[in-house]
């Protein structure tokens, strides 16, 4: 669906632009030149770029952003196509007497077509492909799949978004390819008449069913999978309030989403829809100060360092005091009472490297780092409580310093891909593949309780979120998350069977 | 299927010929005036007559005859047709009135023959039924059977086929004038041959103003009541071909037979 309406949106503009490209010869090189350098902006970085200016989450940043790109290959196809149509004819045409308009939808048009569909193809077929990117944030569709199997370490939910999304692109190839064919009437002399008008309505109008298949099943995609889906607790059918739920793009954060969510189902009337696996602090931070979503989990660290770019400071009292004040007065953001457990980021090393060097804190490592491969997280990466903070705080400098997923770092780790990452402390992984926190013995990172927080608004209009969240408080401390986070990464379970299993054992839930 | 022809034209005949082209004083300039491709050119061309506009390449016919219906602008000088100034007219419905028939032939190739000979009853507006039975009786009209022609495509016609299918959509409105710009250059010998004859016999039942550029001379011979000779975009000499061919008014009209001349000669000692 993404790449049906983004497609079709970029060939009304940029066909337009082709034509207009190839009588005004002055335009031809800035409009080229502006289009290509969109072209060239990576595509994660133009969804972030359109997140910004947008203001939104979802789908209509995903839609700009494909049919941006999908503006290159049509106007190139477009200006290609005309200027190539054969001068013998264009001069015929303007002898005969045609008009201009005339020349353009009786002569160039028609003959410039097949490179024009040529470049349609390809832009329908490219955007298949990075549509399945903006999942990232937050707008659906088989890429959801594909994050989700990248969050959770998970192949199968991977093949089950890439595959899909592998045989849509040959589908959109197939159908574009055949509309171009119905459209050129002297490739089919050879079909009897009747048959002829059968098969080129039919191959004109592929495409659009697809698109609108697209559509319906972008639409109930919802309710194929779980994660997604809105639930209503007594199926009751009257339109209810509703609360989004958003959360980053870690299995720790999706159990905490699952638990805040059933929570909410279960004890109050409101339904819940679940915005989970968005790609990051920042996006989420966008999403709920816009009012894209109303809570999502985050962690008092954080929120210090990298939302209110302020000093470090250790007491975890004082920073989640200082975080709830600021975010009450700036973000109109309450903090409700935090889980219990403190995911700090913790250096960590392989078991058997720390007893055989000794390594016990972080200093520890500051001799033999320039010999040691690091492997951080892009975000890690930035953050003023991460390696630039870490830097300067240990005189620290690894010899090699790479980015890598949050989901993959702990195996790159244990296969020996790089000597240290910065984890989270309460990841499940930490134990199950013998890896070692250090010590900050420097008291670098802050503390990071991790706690629901929810929009004023939202929470003044439904007061009881507060109190059907209450027994989460204090619920969760760090060997317990770290064994709820195991269950995930280890044994393969789904957050959500993880979560209802934990709400259960602790006479949350009813049974249902 | 003359007769058809004639009932679609008022009857014209006159005793006296009227002018229905005129080229006043014209040139024209593409590079400001250093050169010119046509220069201080004066012609009259009468009804129902032929004109050639022979000369070598480079010597301003073809600008000339783009000058007729205003596909190229002269820089100076007046063009006339049918006593109007053609200037003063739209230039879009100057040239549907005017048959023109292209070199490069300039069918449309991803058009039935069809719809190609009917192409400029189309932008008149006539209805589809009305086009096909008049594109129909121009294949005919061509030799072109339209039971298995009209369908086809432009790539499964010969180059010879092509070009009677030209001049057939040069005729569909039934202009008065026909502009030819070297229609049958781009073929080979034996079929510009044979079109040839088959515009002497068109020529004869149709009555029209034809204007044909060619650098062919015997094909000027040919077809020509009249010839106008050109050379560096200025008229060397204009007149009947015996009139040229017995009395050439400048040393280069006199070179430009010469040779042919001596070749005829020397067939005619042969035979």
């Amino acid at each position: 669906m993404l790449t049906g309406i983004s497609t079709g949106t970029a060939i009304v503009l940029a066909v337009p632009m082709g034509i207009l490209a190839s009588r005004v010869a002055r335009l031809r090189g800035p409009l080229l030149g502006v289009i290509g350098i969109l072209q060239t902006i990576p595509s994660l970085a133009m969804l972030a770029i359109l997140l910004a200016l947008t203001g939104k989450i979802g789908a209509l940043p995903a839609i700009i952003a494909l049919a941006l790109y999908a503006l290159l290959p049509i106007v190139r196809n477009t200006l290609t196509g005309i200027q190539g149509v054969s001068p013998a004819a264009l001069e015929a045409a303007r002898g005969i007497g045609m008009t201009d308009r005339q020349q353009l939808w009786k002569v160039k048009i028609p003959l410039a077509l097949p490179v024009i569909v040529a470049g349609i193809r390809t832009a329908a077929v490219t955007g298949v492909g990075i549509a399945t990117l903006s999942a990232f944030i937050g707008a659906g569709g088989l890429g959801q799949f594909i994050n989700r199997g990248l969050a959770l370490s998970n192949t199968n939910l991977i093949l089950l978004g890439a595959i899909p999304a592998a045989l849509l692109a040959l589908v959109v190839d197939f159908a574009t390819g055949a509309m171009g064919w119905s459209l050129e009437s002297c490739r089919h002399r050879h079909l009897p008449k009747r048959l002829q008008a059968v098969l080129r309505t039919s191959a004109f109008l592929l495409p659009f069913f697809i698109a609108l298949g697209g559509v319906i099943a972008y639409m109930s995609g919802a309710g194929i999978t779980p994660v997604s889906s809105f639930s209503s607790p007594t199926g009751d059918q009257r339109p209810r309030a509703k609360v989004v739920i958003a959360s980053k793009n870690f299995t720790e954060q999706l159990i905490l989403g699952e638990l805040m969510a059933q929570l909410i189902q279960e004890r109050t009337e409101l339904t819940v829809e679940r915005r989970f696996n968005l790609g990051g602090t920042m996006i989420c931070h966008g999403a709920i100060v816009n009012g894209d979503v109303d809570m999502y989990a985050e962690y008092t660290g954080t929120g210090l360092t990298t939302i209110l770019r302020r000093e470090v400071l250790s007491d975890p009292d004082e920073v989640f005091r200082v975080v709830a004040r600021e975010y009450r007065n700036r973000f109109d953001i309450e903090w409700l009472q935090s889980f219990g457990f403190n995911n700090t980021y913790a250096i960590t090393v392989r078991e058997r490297d720390a007893q055989m060097h000794g390594w016990e804190k972080i200093s520890d490592l500051i001799a033999s780092a320039p010999n040691l491969r690091a492997g951080f997280t892009s975000e890690f990466m930035e953050r003023p409580d991460g390696y630039p903070g870490l830097r300067k705080a240990y005189g620290l400098s690894f010899g090699e310093v790479r980015d890598l997923d949050p989901a993959l770092m702990y195996e790159a780790l244990a296969k020996e891909e790089v000597d240290v990452i910065c984890a989270f402390a309460t990841d499940g992984r930490i134990a199950a593949y013998k890896l070692k926190l250090l010590l900050d013995n420097r008291d670098f990172f802050p503390p990071y309780q991790a706690a629901p927080i929810v929009r004023k608004e939202v929470l003044k209009s439904h007061p009881e979120i507060r109190e059907a969240l209450a027994p989460l408080s204090g619920l969760l401390n760090d060997a317990t998350m770290q064994g709820l986070n195991y269950k995930v990464d280890g044994k393969k379970r789904s957050p959500r069977d993880v979560a209802r299993e934990f709400l259960k054992s602790h006479n949350l839930l009813n049974e249902d | 299927m003359a007769r058809f022809f004639f009932e679609f034209k008022q009857d014209k005949a006159s005793s006296t010929p009227v002018t229905m082209i005129r080229l006043i004083r014209v040139s024209k300039t593409f590079d400001g005036g250093r050169s010119y491709a046509v220069k201080d050119l004066s012609l009259d061309v009468d009804e129902g007559k032929t004109l050639v506009l022979l000369g070598s390449s480079g010597c301003g016919k073809t600008t000339t005859l783009k000058m007729i219906n205003r596909l190229i602008e002269p820089t100076n000088g007046t063009i006339e047709v049918d006593g109007q100034d053609v200037a003063s007219q739209d230039p879009v419905l100057l040239r549907r009135k005017i048959g023109y028939v292209f070199q490069e032939i300039g069918l449309f190739p991803h058009m039935t023959i069809e719809r190609n000979v009917g192409i400029v009853l189309e932008l008149l507006g006539w209805d589809k039924s009305r086009r096909c039975v008049r594109a129909h009786q121009l294949l005919e009209l061509m030799g072109l059977d339209p039971g298995v022609f009209a369908d086809r495509y432009l790539d499964e016609l010969s180059g010879g086929q092509q070009q009677r299918v030209g001049v057939a959509r040069a005729l569909a409105a039934d202009p008065d004038y026909l502009l030819m710009d070297e229609p049958f250059g781009a073929l080979d010998a034996l079929t510009r041959d044979a079109l040839q004859q088959e515009l002497l016999s068109l020529k004869k039942r149709l009555k029209k103003t034809i204007i044909f550029v060619t650098h062919d001379i015997f094909e000027a011979i040919t077809l020509s009541d009249r010839i106008a000779i050109l050379h560096k975009g200025k008229l060397e000499q204009v007149g009947t071909k015996e009139e040229v061919l017995n009395s050439p008014e400048s040393e280069f009209v006199t070179e430009l037979f010469s040779k042919p001349a001596k070749q005829l000669a020397a067939f005619k000692r042969v035979t």
